[in-house]
């Protein structure tokens, strides 16, 4: 009986120890959707922001490859029940809107003032995550999107990057008469095809009605609108896209470009890590911002950022690590981990990445973007958007009654909003 | 009970109380645990999301606005997407109904004899039964792909270039293409069941057909249908529910496109819930969906109380 008293006093003391050695530290946990070769290169980021906080462990929790179409769920989950974590990867724009309306997202207003962070990362990021006046998250990418190509068939038909959307089309009038697609596009999702009706409006309605349309501010059953639906209807009809794509998987549309069967992908500056994990020649592939007819010539990007939760037991912590991730210092330290960073002033080693070279000169200058679509809408609108867009690619809505029926849509949409 | 203590000048009997349990209680004490488990897990969420539906909320918040009955009048008065959903459902379940059962029935008649394969047939056929569906599907949508697809690949390679179509990119061709991978992955559970129901039934009743002049179709007319009557209320329920319940396939071949035309009501359910924040009507769809298949499952589960 003694013996069972002092094993249990002993197994106590011990649990008590335990208990007060893992009290010592706070655990902040970080959300993402890195794949596991982004996760092995945060290893030593995390491992570097512990070892200079040892009262702080950051502990990675990733949903690795699901997307936007996945990984809010999960996320809503652990929010829903009480149990979020303490820093979050987040998209811009409306992928982000119903968890802030919901109170969920901590303002970052106060923590912007003490860190200075509208002096690190490029304005028109955090323009793109300012909403009602409040700033929610910090950039952590930049993101552009244009069109890359094989310079292989360019050069074999003699052609160069399009200075106007009329070179663009003669490009792919050559390309389709020697028997090869413009370009392939994986409509599965709707976002990939909506580039290129997104980069179409932009030329037809120009850069100011184009961001009045995002924001629900003109109608979209104007002229403009149905000239950039007619475009979409003509490339298909004119067989300048790889046919039958509309539920092709985005990831599959690249197989038609790297077999020379299609000429063009529309991408961002990921691609350049995408062709090197498929063992395709860098030296093969460039890319180009369509041209727009307009000045300055906008292009598509988006910023993609780090959030905290209201109900963060850890909100400074958080806020402290963001802010260490966010500096130049740290990421010149670790310049694989923060490729497409929206940082000012870190430079991509042009000898190891030379496009995302020139995608971070572009992303940090004060070159004009416009969003995409599907972050300038709510996920519910933008189906909407996405189910006009597939009508008119399969020639079942003509482009009259689709600037129509997106304006039924958008109106729609606006009243249970006041509802 | 009792024991005798030590020490005591004279040995003193302690008798302790001893509980009984009425014999009676004794079998809800050994379901008691499986029942709680069944509350917490099922009947609760199931009873919270019936409450949900009554609410137009976004999962998120925790102000929840009541609308009564708005949710479901909107599925069947408002919401166009949630009648074509119906009607997708409707379409799937009639096919579920007839063509994995069919082929069921006929894998399960040609493998029911002693033939030296049998076995090894019966494994084949039934093995994408046990695959998961987000993999079908999956594995599927890369056949169905227009430009490499082995579907469109064989079809040019065999001279058919003209059958080669954008089977899920296709308005009209989506929802079939997708229920065929339907009908592969689920023929094996008709097969499976029909090859138990045959064996149940006793040779004699052939023999006697036999001698009684029965041909082939007769006996199969009058001997094997209504031995395996138990059998086909039992697959044809479960294909009614399947069908019904459907939503992997949809949600990895075809994500509801192209545009609207491939949904169901469960991936609707999901977009809804999930996907534009809208809980109380997600949680009405899906207690459409329990109800309709609660519809057809009693006479099935009351059917196989009987039995």
């Amino acid at each position: 009986m003694r013996g069972l008293r002092i094993f249990a006093a002993t197994a106590l003391a011990g649990l008590v120890a335990f208990s007060a050695g893992a009290e010592a530290k706070d655990t902040l946990r970080l959300m993402t959707v890195f794949d596991a070769p982004t996760v092995k290169l945060w290893e030593p980021v995390l491992a570097a922001y512990n070892a200079a906080n040892p009262d702080i462990e950051v502990k990675m929790e990733t949903v690795a490859g699901s997307g936007a179409a996945v990984y809010p769920d999960v996320l809503r989950t652990s929010m829903a029940s009480g149990d979020p974590p303490d820093v979050f990867f987040m998209w811009g724009g409306e992928i982000a809107g119903p968890f802030i309306k919901a109170g969920q997202v901590e303002p970052l207003d106060a923590y912007y003032e003490k860190y200075g962070w509208d002096k690190v990362v490029a304005p028109w990021t955090i323009d793109r995550i300012t909403r009602d006046g409040h700033k929610y998250g910090v950039p952590f990418h930049a993101r552009g999107m244009g069109l890359w190509y094989r310079v292989d068939l360019f050069e074999k038909y003699g052609l160069s990057e399009p200075k106007t959307y009329a070179d663009l089309a003669n490009i792919c009038a050559t390309f389709k008469k020697d028997g090869i697609y413009c370009a392939s596009f994986g409509g599965k999702f709707g976002w990939q095809t909506m580039r290129l009706l997104d980069y179409f409006t932009e030329t037809t309605c120009g850069p100011e009605e184009h961001d009045k349309l995002n924001t629900l501010q003109s109608s979209w059953n104007q002229p403009c609108v149905v000239a950039a639906y007619d475009r979409m209807a003509q490339w298909v009809k004119d067989g300048w896209l790889v046919p039958d794509f509309l539920n092709v998987a985005p990831n599959d549309a690249r197989m038609a470009v790297y077999s020379g069967d299609a000429a063009m992908v529309f991408e961002g500056g990921w691609f350049e890590g995408v062709l090197k994990s498929d063992e395709q020649p860098m030296e093969n592939f460039k890319f180009f911002l369509p041209p727009t007819d307009h000045t300055p010539v906008r292009y598509s990007a988006f910023p993609e950022q780090w959030m905290i939760p209201t109900s963060s037991k850890h909100k400074d912590q958080a806020a402290a690590f963001i802010n260490w991730m966010t500096i130049p210092d740290t990421q010149k330290q670790y310049p694989e981990a923060f490729t497409a960073s929206a940082t000012i002033g870190v430079e991509s080693d042009c000898t190891v990445a030379p496009r995302d070279c020139e995608w971070k000169k572009l992303l940090t200058s004060d070159s004009a973007t416009y969003p995409p679509t599907d972050q300038a809408f709510t996920k519910e609108l933008i189906d909407g958007f996405f189910e006009v867009q597939d009508g008119v690619v399969a020639g079942k809505i003509a482009p009259a009654d689709a600037a129509a029926q997106m304006q039924a849509k958008a109106e729609a949409w606006k009243a249970k909003q006041k509802s | 009970m009792s024991e005798i203590t030590l020490g005591a000048r004279r040995p003193v009997i302690v008798r302790r109380r001893r509980w009984r349990i009425p014999g009676a209680a004794i079998p809800y004490l050994f379901l008691a645990p499986a029942t709680l488990w069944y509350a917490a897990f099922l009947v609760y969420p199931m009873l919270q999301s019936l409450y949900v539906s009554f609410f137009d909320w976004d999962g998120l918040s925790p102000s929840m606005t009541f609308v009564g009955l708005e949710n479901y009048i909107n599925i069947f008065a408002v919401d166009d997407v949630a009648r074509l959903a119906l009607w997708n459902n409707i379409l799937w379940t009639l096919g579920a109904l007839v063509l994995p059962t069919l082929f069921g029935l006929l894998l399960a008649l040609a493998l029911n004899r002693r033939a030296p394969a049998s076995t090894l047939f019966r494994t084949i056929f039934y093995s994408p039964a046990v695959l998961p569906l987000v993999a079908v599907g999956l594995i599927w949508a890369w056949m169905y792909n227009p430009h490499f697809g082995v579907v469109n690949v064989t079809l040019k390679a065999v001279g058919l270039r003209s059958w080669a179509n954008g089977w899920l990119s296709d308005y009209t061709m989506a929802l079939p293409a997708t229920f065929v991978t339907f009908i592969w992955s689920h023929v094996g559970f008709p097969m499976i069941f029909y090859l138990a129901g045959l064996q149940a039934i006793s040779k004699e009743y052939y023999e006697a057909a036999t001698i009684d002049g029965a041909n082939a179709f007769q006996r199969f007319r009058h001997v094997t249908m209504p031995g395996l009557a138990e059998t086909h209320v039992i697959v044809l329920s479960l294909a009614v529910i399947n069908g019904f319940k459907v939503f992997d396939l949809v949600y990895t071949m075809t994500y509801g496109g192209p545009g609207r035309s491939t949904q169901v009501l469960g991936t609707w359910m999901y977009f809804q819930t999930f996907q534009y924040y809208h809980a109380g009507y997600g949680s009405a769809l899906a207690w459409v969906i329990a109800a309709i298949v609660l519809v057809i499952a009693i006479p099935y589960i009351r059917r196989m109380s009987r039995g």
